[in-house]
């Protein structure tokens, strides 16, 4: 397989493989959500993965274009702020995944843009209490991975990073989105929002290991 | 406890085709989207009035579409702002040649969806102007007026901008003045119960027996004060010494008044509240307009009620008053 046969192998597994990681954590994100929200944060991101994937069955184009249809249709499914953003970032790490090789430096450039691009809109900052609290440490460091290790080890390498920022989530209060309004009460509960992002990166890993290893 | 439904995740769609079946005189489907439209839109030469939000919170936002008032409304999944494809999909469906104004409460997910929505509507030369509803004097301090929340103010802007839309005002115009019925709009509640979704087993947040939150939020927002239960001449002026004391400046002494209930509240406890309200305004030198008890922005089955003023002008007084044909307000 050429680079970008591996890449779209690559974004099909991940997708099929999110859907199942978030479908077995579908209870645990509600119950985070339910501290400061609606409690819907679970059942959301299944709507959205589900239509993303069914997005991505009718599309045969490069990993890019994949990961657009995908962004579109899990924002659209999905609804409200987290949908939107979710939906944001795969869209624009679709535009930014060059035909390149698929490799650490594409990868890094590509998930910066969708870093900036969920900031940009969500207006939120390291520190908020949201999913820019896991995905901020993990581009970080992912991009402070060596520029010849293979994207799975690097990848790999990165992961403890989103994991770290998540659970620090844990003792920050809400300062965006309707939780915010709540700001005390989101206490002592990680964000689901930065939770669901530490298992969309792990699918990755996961996806990446069987199809580039 | 939300009690009707058969799948949740189905809540939305199926309350879509139920309310089109029923009221089928004011609205019909937006042909591939979550939402409703005018029976007459697009209407030439007139701006499109586009408002929306999540469900579980009618009469908002399906209840006020029809001649006089919005052109269509976006419908999201209970409490989640629509998407932004969703509310591009209704925009194209009834754009005239006139423009469209957003209207809608001021939250995070709405805002984000809305506003990506608008920028693709201007980007194939669509003119779209957005005006957010922040009426609810709990949700920030005085100063702060932009962060605040949109809450059963809502009405009264949607109204407006309704009518001047009708009346064939252009797009800046119709901005403007639903720009100024929210900048005189204001609304104070009180909760003494939460509410559950559809499919939930609990409440999305409680208020304890025997007492009311001031302030309490329609998704559950905490309030600014929390407080034993009182007689409902107390409440009363727990609710007007909130609004007067942050009255918009030039206020003038006509007031449009919304007592709202929020689902769970009876009608004639509201009036017993009323009676109260009515009384506390004269004697502040106030002038009730054309008061309205009633439910017309709700919060699934919370129990509690909010209390809105709009203050009026020679401006926006014709435009409360101007016909309008909907399945939750007409007026003629």
């Amino acid at each position: 397989m050429g680079s970008s046969e591996i890449a779209v192998a690559v974004v099909r597994r991940w997708l099929a493989l999110a859907l199942e990681v978030i479908t077995a954590h579908e209870e645990e994100l509600g119950r985070l959500d339910a501290a400061a929200g609606d409690g819907d944060h679970g059942a959301t991101m299944v709507r959205g993965l589900r239509a993303a994937n069914a997005a991505v069955e009718k599309t045969s184009d490069g990993a890019g274009r994949l990961l657009i249809e995908a962004g579109a249709a899990f924002s659209d499914a999905s609804g409200g702020a987290s949908g939107a953003l979710i939906g944001a970032l795969l869209s624009s790490v679709g535009r930014a995944l060059s035909d390149g090789p698929f490799d650490t430096a594409t990868a890094t450039k590509a998930l910066q843009a969708g870093l900036s691009m969920v900031m940009r809109l969500g207006k939120a900052q390291p520190g908020d209490k949201t999913l820019v609290d896991a995905l901020k440490p993990f581009v970080d460091a992912l991009a402070a991975q060596p520029a010849d290790q293979p994207l799975p080890a690097a990848w790999r390498a990165a992961l403890p990073a989103a994991q770290a920022g998540a659970a620090a989530t844990r003792e920050m209060a809400a300062r965006r989105g309707r939780s915010a309004k709540l700001g005390e009460r989101s206490l002592g509960h990680a964000d689901p929002g930065a939770t669901s992002l530490v298992y969309l990166l792990q699918a990755m890993e996961m996806a990446l290991a069987e199809k580039c290893e | 406890m939300t009690k009707l439904y058969n799948n949740p995740a189905d809540f939305r769609e199926e309350l879509i085709e139920g309310f089109v079946a029923a009221y089928g005189r004011f609205v019909r489907r937006v042909p591939d989207a979550s939402g409703v439209m005018a029976l007459d839109a697009p209407r030439p030469g007139k701006v499109a009035l586009v408002i929306g939000g999540g469900s579980g919170h009618y009469p908002a936002f399906c209840g006020y579409v029809g001649p006089g008032l919005a052109a269509a409304a976006v419908m999201g999944n209970v409490f989640a702002a629509p998407s932004a494809e969703q509310v591009y999909r209704v925009t194209k469906a009834v754009a005239g040649d006139a423009g469209v104004l957003y209207c809608y409460g001021n939250y995070s997910g709405d805002v984000l969806n809305f506003d990506m929505a608008e920028l693709r509507c201007q980007e194939e030369g669509i003119d779209v102007r957005t005006v957010r509803v922040t009426d609810d004097v709990a949700s920030a301090p005085r100063g702060q007026e932009d962060e605040r929340r949109g809450i059963a103010g809502d009405f009264f802007v949607f109204k407006i901008a309704g009518a001047a839309a009708a009346r064939g005002d252009s797009l800046d115009e119709v901005e403007r003045l639903a720009r100024k019925a929210n900048a005189r709009t204001r609304s104070f509640g009180v909760a003494f119960g939460g509410c559950t979704l559809p499919g939930q087993s609990a409440p999305l947040f409680t208020v304890e027996p025997g007492r009311m939150e001031l302030g309490l939020g329609v998704h559950g927002e905490p309030g600014v004060q929390s407080s034993h239960m009182r007689p409902a001449r107390e409440i009363a002026d727990l609710l007007l010494d909130a609004l007067l004391a942050d009255a918009p400046p030039d206020a003038g002494s006509t007031v449009a008044v919304l007592l709202n209930g929020l689902g769970a509240t009876q009608y004639e406890e509201m009036f017993v509240l009323y009676k109260d309200v009515h009384r506390r305004l004269l004697a502040e030198g106030l002038s009730p307009y054309k008061p309205i008890v009633n439910e017309m922005v709700t919060s699934l089955d919370m129990a509690g009620c909010s209390l809105t003023l709009c203050w009026l002008d020679e401006e926006l007084t014709p435009l409360l008053d101007a016909p309008c044909a909907s399945a939750a307000y007409i007026n003629c």
